[in-house]
């Protein structure tokens, strides 16, 4: 009976225990002093490379912001919770954010699987959710408004994709590349800019983990494409080029720059890589809204997704002000006023709520580009970059 | 708040059905089931499906769910009779991976990695609060039914054969046991218990996709079930509720210890739950409410 007796007072202890922090926790949320903004990014798992950056641009926003006076008078404070790139963990970290701490809004969501996942919980619940998360689904859910998305959608970075191939002249364009939860998207967006420019396309999906792709290139090269997009990673691509080379193939090829970058280059002949182009979205960086973020978080060169983070908090701190009340409603029917319209641009959170305190309307253009958001949730446009290896260096052909 | 609190017993109710399931396969008769997120994930997306693309209502939706999760166990059971322990574990792993790569792929019925999303609630959604009080009862009921079958499992003499397959099997089907039917009878129900857990998860969160059911998923279940007390019903549910309350609890530490950065944190959240497995590991390996012995 000894057992039953330690399983009793182990319950006993659990219980106590979980009403010491419910007790704590609804002591910490009684206060009504500040404004509470949640950040919900990746510090652990796959996304923890870009999370601790995004949090810390915004972090230094919230710091600069209260430190210009608040907004409505009141400060900001800033909570963050760890979504460790899986959305079972991340279901149960936004709880905390919005049942907890009240956050009007939370910002942040990287991983698509994470954002679709958190959701739900922020329209039902009523608070403004900012993401990163890029499959074209999530905007397209019943969100009422309360989504936000500053990345690209998967279709408009394979538009752009296409885009290229057809301004390089491709009259023959092959997409080459591995099964990804994106790649049907990728295939079905440059068909039909390819059958609306009486182009011909063709495409093939291959499994990444193969270790040589002879008959994929062998069927590819039956059709003599002049253009061919490469939708894979490193890894693959890798294995791609070098084949391609050998083959003697020299159509042009364009990659993503999640495949074709400077450790692309490293383990690769020269020969195999020149003359390739690779596209990646990118931040805004000749804006004003850039050079400031650099300053503000002491990083000369701050990435796609901390110039994100960083459009994510102001753009949230100037609706609040906008609306003059702190609730996700308010804060998501305020949200295109001062994004987009007709009013003063500005490229920071202080220079726009002095603004708006004086009456005037703002125009926010951010770090990563104009942040203007459609009836989705989805930017209008985004910025692209364009690189090209030459001499064995990658070059930047254009940002736009 | 309370919300919040609602909202974790709820899941931690979900993570117990997941660790009863896993008594039952592991615990009690000895089987290893690596795949018990595949279980979870068939649960989910049979419910899921069923209710937003014929829809069922959910009850019968969920029932279905346990059913198609009992005979993917029987079936996975049956053929990978022949394997000794450790290689049913590696099959059962693979089974899950098996699982999670045809709900990524099969795109015209799982939607791939966008998921099914706006799954209907077991309590209609719209009432709020009701909901959620209403589906914290519905997943307290469930586990309590849990508990009781498998507890009914474990004290009778069907129990006592599970225990002696476990530490015995050859001395077991020489004393004239069916060794066979036993085990893939037991894996069924378990089996069926881990796709209820998976159509209640469905249901209360009404989003699923693929990277919900990770092996990270399985791990936290048998992390639940050693500290708890492998063998035992009642420390298979308390273990459950301990992990989502070390899990929860750990947040809060974080605004005590302001001289450390939010990823510090996040590390200190994760060292904190190997540290407490070590431990019991260490001091009270049976786990906190250890299997009883029996006659």
């Amino acid at each position: 009976m000894e057992t039953l007796n330690l399983t009793r007072r182990a319950a006993l202890a659990g219980g106590g225990a979980a009403l010491g922090v419910a007790l704590f926790a609804s002591r910490a949320s009684a206060q009504t002093g500040p404004i509470t903004i949640g950040c919900l990014v990746p510090l652990t798992g796959a996304g923890s490379i870009y999370g601790p950056g995004m949090r810390d641009a915004i972090a230094a926003v919230v710091k600069q912001v209260n430190g210009a006076g608040g907004v409505l008078g009141q400060q900001i404070q800033l909570v963050t919770e760890d979504d460790q790139t899986n959305p079972e963990a991340a279901v149960r970290a936004i709880r905390k954010l919005i049942n907890v701490d009240k956050s009007v809004a939370v910002l942040g969501p990287w991983a698509s699987s994470v954002a679709a996942a958190v959701a739900p919980l922020c329209w039902e619940n009523q608070t403004l959710c900012a993401i990163v998360g890029s499959a074209d689904s999530i905007t397209r859910l019943p969100h009422q408004g309360f989504l936000i998305r500053t990345q690209p959608s998967i279709s408009m970075q394979a538009a752009r994709f296409g885009k290229l191939a057809i301004d390089l002249g491709g009259k023959s364009i092959y997409f080459l590349g591995p099964q990804t939860p994106f790649t049907q998207t990728y295939i079905d967006v440059v068909a039909k800019m390819a059958h609306d420019k009486g182009l011909t396309f063709n495409s093939q999906i291959y499994d990444g983990s193969k270790t040589s792709f002879r008959s994929e290139i062998d069927s590819m090269r039956q059709v003599a494409p002049d253009t061919v997009l490469l939708g894979g990673y490193v890894t693959d691509i890798a294995v791609v080029l070098r084949e391609l080379y050998r083959a003697n193939f020299t159509s042009r090829l364009i990659g993503f720059g999640t495949g074709v970058n400077t450790s692309l280059l490293q383990g690769m002949p020269k020969e195999a890589v020149e003359g390739v182009y690779a596209v990646t979205p990118s931040a805004s960086l000749q804006g004003s809204a850039y050079q400031k973020l650099a300053a503000l978080v002491g990083n000369p060169a701050p990435g796609p997704f901390e110039a994100q983070a960083y459009d994510m908090i102001n753009l949230t701190v100037l609706a609040i002000a906008q609306a003059g009340k702190a609730t996700g409603v308010a804060a998501r029917d305020a949200i295109r006023t001062v994004s987009q319209g007709d009013g003063t641009v500005v490229d920071n959170a202080p220079d726009g709520l002095a603004l708006i305190a004086k009456g005037q309307k703002v125009n926010y253009e951010g770090a990563s580009g104009s942040c203007d958001f459609d009836q989705y949730g989805d930017i209008v446009a985004a910025k692209f970059k364009i690189e090209r290896v030459l001499n064995g260096q990658i070059t930047t052909v254009e940002i736009s | 708040m309370d919300s919040y609190l609602i909202a974790m017993v709820t899941l931690a109710a979900i993570y117990a059905m997941m660790a009863i399931s896993l008594n039952l396969s592991w615990g009690l008769a000895g089987m290893v089931n690596l795949g018990l997120a595949g279980f979870i994930s068939i649960g989910a997306y049979a419910s899921g499906l069923l209710t937003t693309v014929l829809g069922w209502p959910v009850p019968l939706a969920i029932l279905a769910a346990m059913i198609i999760g009992l005979v993917s166990g029987v079936a996975l059971t049956y053929v990978t009779l022949r394997l000794r322990d450790d290689y049913l574990a590696i099959v059962t792993l693979g089974f899950a991976e098996v699982i999670r790569l045809a709900i990524v792929n099969e795109l015209w019925l799982t939607h791939g990695s966008d998921g099914i999303s706006g799954i209907p609630g077991i309590v209609a959604r719209e009432y709020g609060y009701g909901f959620e009080l209403g589906t914290l009862a519905l997943a307290l009921a469930a586990v309590a039914l849990c508990y009781w079958l498998a507890d009914r499992v474990r004290t009778s003499p069907y129990g006592r054969n599970l225990r002696a397959i476990r530490d015995d099997p050859e001395g077991t089907a020489v004393a004239g046991k069916n060794v066979t039917l036993i085990k893939v009878k037991t894996f069924g129900l378990s089996t069926a218990i881990a796709a209820l857990a998976g159509a209640f998860y469905a249901h209360y969160t009404s989003f699923i996709s693929p990277e919900i059911f990770q092996p990270l998923l399985t791990m936290y279940v048998f992390l639940a079930l050693t500290m708890g007390g492998t063998g035992n019903n009642r420390g298979a549910m308390l273990g459950a509720f301990l992990l989502i309350f070390v899990l929860e609890a750990s947040r809060f530490i974080a605004p005590s210890l302001p001289q450390f950065s939010a990823v510090q944190h996040a590390a200190i959240r994760e060292m904190l739950v190997a540290v407490l497995f070590i431990l019991t590991l260490l001091y009270r390996p049976q786990g906190i409410s250890p299997e009883t012995r029996h006659r």
